[in-house]
């Protein structure tokens, strides 16, 4: 008897479902025509999960009763192939830097009408006019991070160089990012080179610096090493800015975070426009919105993440995480920070580069 | 003679005894670890801070994490059961086939078995790119279809193959037309199998996450994908909360009602 409603019910089930699903599928297509032809009452966002706060999306939908709807990605790449079918359905995009360099070079983002955004005058110096997008054509920085190292000042006194984590005196106490780039940033600018070098022999050149440096690392990490550093067992390890490593510096007095003297680098997200966009209007609305002093500030206060907007400084409420490097890193140790950008058909030095790296 | 096959029988008998009970705390410990630190007071997952049960608080007002979930459910129940009716139709037609055209057959149905996930996401991806369909909900069932078909057909297939072919000849003995046997014989006949498909093609589809990623589109993020890009930003305990909660959930529909079915089917005894 059981078995019997068992299945009847996964049946109702299944036909109830259906049914929603046409009406969804339906009511769906049917307000994106309203849309188009109304002037726009829609807005479909492809976003990093958790950078854009929900606080921030009702407010906006309060108050201009455009109906927002946030879908997440994991990846830059996951990003880039769905605008890459050209109907993805998104109208506002938030790739990282070297990603809005790889969109607009296969023209899936499209120019922004400067006259129709207000606010961008709010946006902190290093965010104008970024070298991967020259006048913000075509994006505008929302958040950004750091890619430095953090110490524990028990087993290291003060370090401000790339050169502590490739010091033979910490030996089995270094940890470096498990990740191509990141790891090139340090060793580029050891050797004395930029991070955003796509020359052979240079690269070649952080490639022996890291291969000689694995041999004093206790191992490439890029999940636990705040831990680590906070625990002790690690003494220096590159790391990123962001929650996790905020939370131990914030926690644990012994461990700093730096933006090492040779530069670092620095990565933003921002917001663009696909291609063929439906809702244009409501996009541009957003975009102003967030722009917003206030509205910008909610990025920290609610998201955790620095704001590219100066003047939502003034705004934000947790005031330690102005004063933590891991979120805000000054802006004299990022006056000398790249921005890493596409390396283009040099990626493959990077990458015959890492594969030597890795099986040394 | 007895007595040494007792011997010998015995040693590997305790080990196979022993390595049984690891490999089921192997498979367990995750899920219970899942579920005490649900339980955490801290901000991360991997330090316990205290009791607390404040993550489901958390989990019950976070949108966006219950409408991926929302997404994946309604995914799962469509894909499952278009799934499930397409094995039980490619069984009724096999039987039309002559072997050579059943070996055809069958060897398509089971072809995106062998080949790679992540080659049929990027084909269909560009499949629906050059018929410029929107991605959403149908593109997300239709690629979690290809994924699960396979499955479905593989174990309707082997049911009604099991099945005494004389039952339906009887009952068209007995006056069925075809529809009226199809109804009356054949389903009922097969209804453990069809309940097994549709509960293996779920599954599949609610925990799928390559298909996924390139058929979803807009407001259909589903809940692997949302979890999945959370990493960037930290996991917390609210993440625990919602897998105790959906482990709890399984656990009841298992005990609950597909255990005897699932036994049934897996042992083989598919005439019952």
């Amino acid at each position: 008897m059981s078995r019997t409603t068992v299945s009847r019910t996964l049946l109702a089930t299944s036909v109830l479902t259906v049914t929603a699903l046409l009406a969804t599928a339906c009511g769906g297509s049917g307000s994106t025509t309203a849309a188009s032809s109304g002037g726009g009452k829609n807005l479909h966002v492809y976003a990093w999960a958790g950078e854009i706060p929900d606080s921030v999306v009702k407010g906006f939908e309060k108050e201009t009763g455009i109906k927002v709807t946030v879908d997440t990605f994991d990846s830059n790449e996951t990003m880039t192939a769905k605008l890459s079918t050209g109907a993805s359905g998104y109208d506002l995009v938030e790739p990282s830097q070297y990603t809005v360099q790889q969109l607009i070079g296969q023209q899936l983002i499209q120019p922004l009408d400067h006259s129709k955004i207000e606010g961008l005058d709010n946006l902190a110096a290093k965010f104008r006019d970024p070298s991967y997008d020259k006048g913000n054509k075509y994006s505008v920085p929302w958040i950004w991070g750091t890619t430095g190292f953090a110490y524990n000042d028990t087993c290291i006194k003060s370090a401000t160089s790339w050169k502590t984590l490739f010091d033979s005196a910490h030996k089995g106490k270094l940890y470096m990012l498990d990740n191509m780039l990141a790891a090139y940033i340090a060793g580029l600018q050891v050797t004395g080179h930029r991070a955003t070098s796509t020359d052979k022999d240079q690269i070649a050149e952080a490639t022996a610096a890291l291969v000689k440096q694995k041999k004093i690392l206790a191992g490439y990490n890029s999940t636990n090493y705040p831990q680590l550093l906070s625990s002790g067992q690690a003494c220096a390890a590159e790391a990123w800015s962001g929650t996790a490593m905020a939370k131990v510096v914030q926690s644990n007095k012994n461990v700093h975070y730096v933006i090492p003297s040779e530069g670092g680098s620095i990565w933003t997200d921002g917001l663009a426009i696909p291609k063929g966009a439906k809702n244009v209007t409501s996009a541009y609305a957003f975009i102003t919105y967030l722009l917003r002093p206030e509205v910008a500030a909610k990025a920290t206060d609610d998201g955790s993440s620095a704001s590219a907007n100066q003047a939502a400084r003034a705004h934000i409420k947790d005031k330690d995480a102005l004063k933590n490097p891991a979120i805000y890193a000054s802006d004299a140790a990022i006056a000398k920070a790249d921005f890493l950008l596409d390396p283009g058909t040099a990626m493959q030095y990077f990458q015959q580069g890492w594969t030597k790296v890795k099986a040394s | 003679m007895s007595g040494r096959t007792r011997l010998t029988g015995r040693l590997p008998d305790t080990v196979t005894a022993w390595l049984a009970r690891g490999v089921i705390v192997f498979l367990y410990v995750p899920i219970v670890v899942v579920v005490v630190l649900s339980f955490n007071d801290s901000d991360v997952t991997y330090r316990w801070a205290g009791f607390s049960t404040r993550w489901y608080g958390v989990l019950a007002q976070d949108t966006d994490l219950l409408s991926a979930l929302r997404v994946s459910a309604e995914v799962g129940v469509v894909s499952a059961t278009l799934a499930t009716a397409g094995g039980l139709l490619a069984a009724m037609g096999m039987g039309r086939l002559g072997p050579r055209g059943r070996a055809l057959f069958s060897g398509s149905l089971f072809l995106p078995l062998v080949i790679p996930e992540i080659v049929l996401g990027v084909a269909l991806l560009s499949v629906f790119g050059t018929l410029k369909a929107s991605l959403g909900l149908t593109t997300l069932v239709l690629g979690h279809l290809v994924v699960t078909l396979p499955y479905a057909a593989l174990i309707v297939l082997g049911a009604h193959r099991a099945l005494d072919p004389a039952l339906e000849e009887a009952a068209t003995d007995l006056g069925c037309g075809g529809w009226q046997r199809f109804r009356l014989v054949t389903v009922p006949l097969l209804k453990q199998a069809l309940l097994a498909s549709w509960l293996l093609c779920f599954t599949i589809s609610f925990g799928n996450i390559v298909m996924s990623t390139f058929t979803s589109g807009v407001g259909t993020t589903t809940l692997p994908l949302r979890v999945y890009s959370l990493l960037k930003t930290g996991l917390t305990p609210e993440i625990n909360a919602l897998g105790t909660l959906l482990v709890l959930f399984t656990f009841v529909i298992i005990l609950g009602a597909g255990l005897r079915q699932m036994r049934r089917v897996l042992v083989g005894d598919g005439t019952d």
